[in-house]
């Protein structure tokens, strides 16, 4: 199709590409078909790899590209996924941690006097956010959106980043020097330093081992050219370990799209069920009063996750599983049934970045319930009451609560209590045990049925100790429970 | 904290101030011998430097008068950086303009008004003579110490010539 001459030409003029720099410093996110349309009247491989995009990706965001553009998408991606983890105390383990490399910048010769307005800003960002999303108003996007938005501001933090990174390089000069033609403490004055420098392969190697994967995060970026494929291609790919030296599982992972020359950052769709967008702040008081909101469990902001246990038979199938939790406004005591019907399965309104994910769950999490309703309906008006469109059942308010049919009363237990699954794998490691978690799930009912496998997972059982002669001996006891129980 | 933000978010102007106000407080009680640097009016975006030629060079003895102009990216951009004093260089022309890579392409935050002045200092003992914007002197460096002193004196004027002429 192409002589060599001619690709050679087409990749030069790639390679050349420099968009202009306009637009905002950080752009909003947006859907990543954008920029399917963008390459609609490129060349086939453009076409095709750029159409497979918004399946895997399907948001990005743009950096303008004025020489800073890689730096400032690590940068933000580094605080962004931070809120994304929405754990408060990060922040503060972050602050300490960044500090603490800051003995890395005097040996690389760094004058505290002159690094410390630098950090001064980026650890002024990591303060504010953590204060948002400990009161959890929503604020923290925007204010990181508008803080990168600040030039002034954001390329104190981007230079802060480049100092890190320089003084990385510097203090682990076997893994760089055989990268570079040229000393290392040159090769950083030129390359990394320099006020105008494109961030290069080395420098995004010091960023990931020196900021984002000890914060355990991973980052990959993604390589848009013509090279032959059909999808973007991984070019760069770096795990986090735990403390004990294993990769995390499904760590929170940043994501840029590389184009020769320029960076602009991709999203997961999982990635943000989160509210990145400006919140509406009569919403989230609303939430919590119809919720009965305790603050026992950490909040996670997510409307996915909950929406998937509400499906019947869906549950998160290992500790790994990154299921965002329920979001608080879901999140219920274990009150009596009746109480608990009124509750909302997700927000009355669902803020508007989230559409795209949001539109899809409604229609998962509608299907199924449908099904399992219509069931009823097929039975000759035994509960007319059942007439109501299921659908609109869980955010249905309380009056429709004394119609209930047994089944469905049983039903809708299920269904709150599924709900607390995800969130205990959502929590810390450690936190809580596991056998005060999964019990109470085991229903008076099962557990004394052999035909119960659920008790393996219990790390207390005990197969020796269990026999049909002692079973039988204690017989009488357990009966009264049960029959009390029921 | 809302107050702040708000102050500097507009292009950053602020800070190119309280940066400059810092480094003029680092210069007034630090002074390094051989260099001078103090702004010209309140608004700290334009100063006036001095720096003496370097013993054992052509340009001992000499005092040499530069404008620096501070962008209010500053200093995430490099300032503009002029000679006032007509100098006989091989980095820099008739005008004053100066090649030197830490005023263009490897400028760094991290460099300073003392810092871009000191390395003008070593400038003058240490031209870089492949990428001349002089080359007569260039030239005169390596072949003509004598004349290159010589063409150096006679372009040279004192401060105070320089206040007559009006410039």
């Amino acid at each position: 199709m192409y002589d060599d001459e001619e690709l050679a030409q087409l990749q030069k003029l790639s390679n050349d590409f420099e968009p202009e720099p306009t637009g905002p410093l950080v752009g909003e996110r947006q859907s990543s078909s954008a920029i399917t349309t963008e390459y609609a009247n490129a060349d086939p491989v453009f076409r095709i790899k750029t159409a497979a995009l918004p399946d895997k990706y399907a948001y990005f965001r743009t950096c303008r590209g004025d020489g800073h553009c890689g730096w400032r998408a690590i940068a933000f991606t580094y605080f962004e996924t931070l809120i994304r983890v929405g754990d408060v105390n990060k922040f503060e383990d972050e602050e300490v941690r960044l500090a603490s490399m800051h003995n890395l910048l005097n040996i690389a010769g760094f004058q505290p006097d002159v690094y410390i307005d630098w950090v001064d800003e980026a650890f002024d960002l990591l303060r504010k956010l953590a204060a948002s999303v400990q009161v959890m108003d929503g604020a923290a996007p925007g204010i990181l959106l508008d803080t990168f938005n600040d030039l002034g501001i954001s390329l104190a933090i981007i230079t802060y980043f480049k100092l890190l990174a320089s003084a990385w390089v510097q203090s682990h000069p076997a893994d760089f020097e055989p990268f570079v033609n040229m000393p290392l403490k040159t090769y950083c004055s030129h390359h990394i330093e320099a006020a105008n420098c494109e961030i290069d392969n080395v420098a995004v190697v010091a960023l990931a081992e020196s900021i984002v994967k000890p914060a355990g995060i991973g980052l990959e970026i993604m390589y848009l050219d013509r090279s032959p494929g059909e999808e973007i291609n991984n070019t760069y790919h770096a795990e986090p370990t735990g403390h004990d030296g294993l990769a995390l599982q499904n760590p929170p992972t940043m994501r840029l799209l590389y184009r020769p020359g320029h960076y602009d950052i991709l999203y997961k769709a999982e990635d943000f069920p989160t509210p990145v967008q400006p919140p509406v702040p009569a919403q989230a008081p609303l939430h919590v009063a119809l919720a009965g909101y305790t603050d026992d469990f950490a909040p996670m902001s997510s409307n996915m996750g909950d929406v998937m246990t509400m499906i019947p038979g869906m549950y998160p199938t290992g500790i790994g599983q990154r299921w965002p939790s329920v979001s608080y406004d879901y999140h219920t005591t274990p009150a009596p049934p009746p109480q608990c019907t009124p509750v909302q399965p997700y927000a009355p309104a669902p803020t508007p970045a989230a559409s795209v994910a949001s539109s899809h769950s409604h229609q998962e999490y509608a299907t199924p319930v449908h099904a399992s309703h219509g069931n009823h309906h097929h039975q000759p008006n035994q509960h007319p009451v059942h007439l109501e469109p299921p659908v609109t059942l869980p955010i249905h308010p309380s009056p429709s609560v004394g119609h209930m049919s047994l089944e469905r009363a049983q039903s809708m237990t299920m269904e709150r209590s599924m709900p607390f699954r995800p969130s205990f794998y959502e929590l810390e490691p450690g936190y809580g045990v596991a056998p005060v978690l999964t019990l109470p799930l085991q229903t008076s009912i099962f557990r004394n049925s052999h035909y119960n496998t659920a008790h393996f997972l219990n790390p207390d059982f005990q197969p020796e100790e269990w026999s049909p002669d002692a079973e039988y001996a204690t017989g009488g006891n357990r009966v009264r429970h049960k029959s009390a129980s029921q | 904290m809302a107050l702040s933000t708000g102050a500097r978010s507009n292009g950053g102007s602020a800070t190119v101030a309280q940066r400059l106000q810092k480094e003029l407080m680092d210069i007034m009680t630090k002074p390094t011998p051989g260099v001078t640097a103090f702004p010209d009016d309140e608004n700290m975006t334009s100063w006036t430097a001095t720096i003496e030629g370097p013993d054992d060079t052509p340009y001992a003895k000499l005092t040499f008068k530069l404008s620096m102009e501070f962008a209010s990216t500053y200093p995430y951009a490099a300032p503009t950086v002029l000679f006032k004093t007509p100098i006989y260089h091989p980095n820099v022309d008739f005008s004053g303009r100066i090649c030197l890579d830490i005023l263009k392409d490897k400028w760094s935050a991290i460099y300073n008004i003392n810092a871009v002045l000191l390395s003008l200092q070593s400038l003058l003992g240490e031209p870089n003579n492949s990428s001349p914007l002089n080359g007569q002197a260039a030239e005169l460096w390596d072949k003509d110490p004598a004349e290159f002193q010589r063409q150096v004196l006679a372009r040279h004027k004192t401060p105070e010539e320089l206040d007559a002429g009006g410039i």
